[in-house]
């Protein structure tokens, strides 16, 4: 099924056909936005665009379709597949994974317990965001992250903020070390995708490809993730998403201490950024990482600015 | 004349104990869709519970385990859900009760409890899903245990009641 049948699937009917009708290069689409009684929008090569009713982008908002109650219930029906139960643990984190790995952002009333987020209902704002899978986006990183002395790679980090790419590099690198390159044969790759973001799993299956050696725990919290994975699995290298607590600093302690290489990203924008963060700045006082990557989108999404190595010594720059 | 007043009888008979012979055996053969019907829903049950699996996947495994009169009632709603045709999940089921339960005995009653069953599933969270499965489960039980404990009079019943009346047309008739 093509990316373009994916996402009119989890549409309501009305909606199904406009987007239908819309003459679209969907690997340019990036987002769909449903907002209760606001109009249909969409951000479409990096641009923001209104959709009418005869199926036109338009810039003015008035002329848009507008997205009533019953369009967002029944594209919750689909996108949960008639079973809202199922995904209990995602709503509570706000967003729902589908076929083909695009990630359903919902936002609504909270229902809270005992301090804790229970659920969500009357559930009004929707935003798909498709998958894109950038093959090749690791190249220049690689030969970076291989050991000089001995085979295998560096424990890794891919610093980087919000929507510059950091997943995106994580998921080639993890293909990439996974499948062999030409620097080093194929190694076992373990990821634990707390957030379904890397391997996109939808039944179990992952939608991106993460290579021929790599086990996934999907959806499982990365701290326990790690650990399982390391007694279950054998893994030569084990992949994370997005760390931060101190259980994950504890678990990445272990990994490493277990002989296994690590590659983590982390929010941020500079290793000194990491080294003010409170629970964070434990990973670059220990010089428990070997290489650094900053990743920003000065010139683009996924620009890759820096290299470093575990005692500040930049090895890359493309910094200005 | 009178042969043909004989064969006339003797069909009247035939038809009218072939008929209490066939409710008879309809309450017996409900009793055991009933029995097949609880087991599967309990399969449903136990899928949503172990494994939140959602309900057209649910309902699909248990389309494919399952071969007696129940599939194809499985079969149309798992395909219509996987169509995402545009009906909501009650209208699928409804309409799944409404055509594809003719091979099994269950009266009219027992497809207004299952269609209602469909209203609440799906629906919010798994514990709603827990307790709509375990009133359904319940309800059929009480049913089964009911029909259990009047089947032998019920049958005895309808098949004396089926031979008299074939005799009692037949005097009338004669």
């Amino acid at each position: 099924m093509n990316t373009k049948d994916e996402l009119l699937k989890i549409l309501s009917l009305k909606l199904r056909t406009i987007l239908g009708k819309l003459t679209l290069d969907f690997d340019k689409l990036q987002e769909i936005r449903l907002r209760m009684n606001a109009p249909l929008l969409i951000i479409y090569g990096n641009k923001e665009a209104f959709i009418t009713e005869d199926a036109k982008m338009e810039d003015n908002p008035t002329k848009a379709v507008l997205i009533t109650k019953n369009e967002i219930r029944e594209t919750m029906e689909y996108i949960s597949n008639y079973s809202l139960y199922a995904f209990e643990e995602e709503i509570k984190q706000g967003f729902i994974t589908i076929n083909g790995g695009h990630r359903i952002g919902i936002a609504g009333k909270i229902i809270i317990e005992d301090d804790a987020i229970k659920g969500m209902k009357h559930i009004s704002f929707i935003n798909i965001r498709l998958a894109h899978q950038v093959k090749g986006c690791a190249d220049p990183v690689l030969p970076y992250l291989f050991h000089k002395q001995m085979p295998g790679i560096y424990h890794t980090l891919i610093i980087s903020p919000p929507r510059c790419g950091k997943t995106t590099l994580l998921r080639d690198i993890i293909r990439q070390l996974s499948d062999g390159t030409v620097y080093h044969t194929g190694m076992s790759v373990g990821v634990v995708d707390e957030r379904s973001e890397i391997g996109a799993c939808y039944m179990g299956t992952p939608q991106n490809e993460l290579g021929i050696r790599t086990d996934i725990l999907d959806c499982c919290p990365k701290a326990k993730g790690m650990m399982m994975l390391i007694r279950s699995m054998s893994p030569q290298i084990i992949a994370v998403d997005e760390i931060g607590s101190r259980e994950d600093l504890d678990a990445i302690d272990y990994v490493i201490g277990c002989g296994c290489k690590l590659i983590a990203t982390v929010h941020g924008s500079s290793i000194e950024d990491i080294r003010n963060k409170p629970i964070l700045c434990d990973l670059v006082k220990k010089k428990l990482f070997e290489r650094y990557i900053i990743l920003n989108n000065v010139k683009g999404i996924g620009h890759l600015e820096e290299i470093y190595d575990t005692e500040g010594k930049r090895l890359y720059t493309d910094a200005k | 004349m009178n042969i043909m007043k004989i064969v006339g009888c003797v069909l009247v008979l035939v038809s009218s104990t072939g008929m209490g012979f066939y409710f008879s055996n309809e309450m017996r053969c409900r009793i055991e869709d009933l029995k097949e019907l609880k087991k599967l829903i309990g399969l449903l049950r136990g899928d949503i519970r172990y494994s939140s699996t959602p309900l057209p996947e649910a309902i699909n495994s248990i389309h494919r385990r399952h071969s007696g009169c129940f599939q194809s009632f499985f079969n149309y709603v798992s395909e219509k859900l996987n169509e995402l045709s545009g009906h909501t999940f009650l209208e699928i089921w409804k309409t799944a009760v409404e055509t594809e339960l003719g091979s099994t005995s269950l009266t009219k009653k027992d497809k207004l409890h299952l269609m209602s069953f469909g209203e609440n599933l799906g629906y919010l969270d798994k514990d709603m899903q827990m307790n709509t499965i375990d009133l359904y489960i319940n309800q059929l039980e009480e049913v089964i245990v009911d029909l259990t404990k009047t089947v032998k009079e019920k049958s005895y019943m309808y098949n004396t009641l089926g031979i008299m009346a074939g005799i009692f047309i037949t005097i009338i008739m004669v």
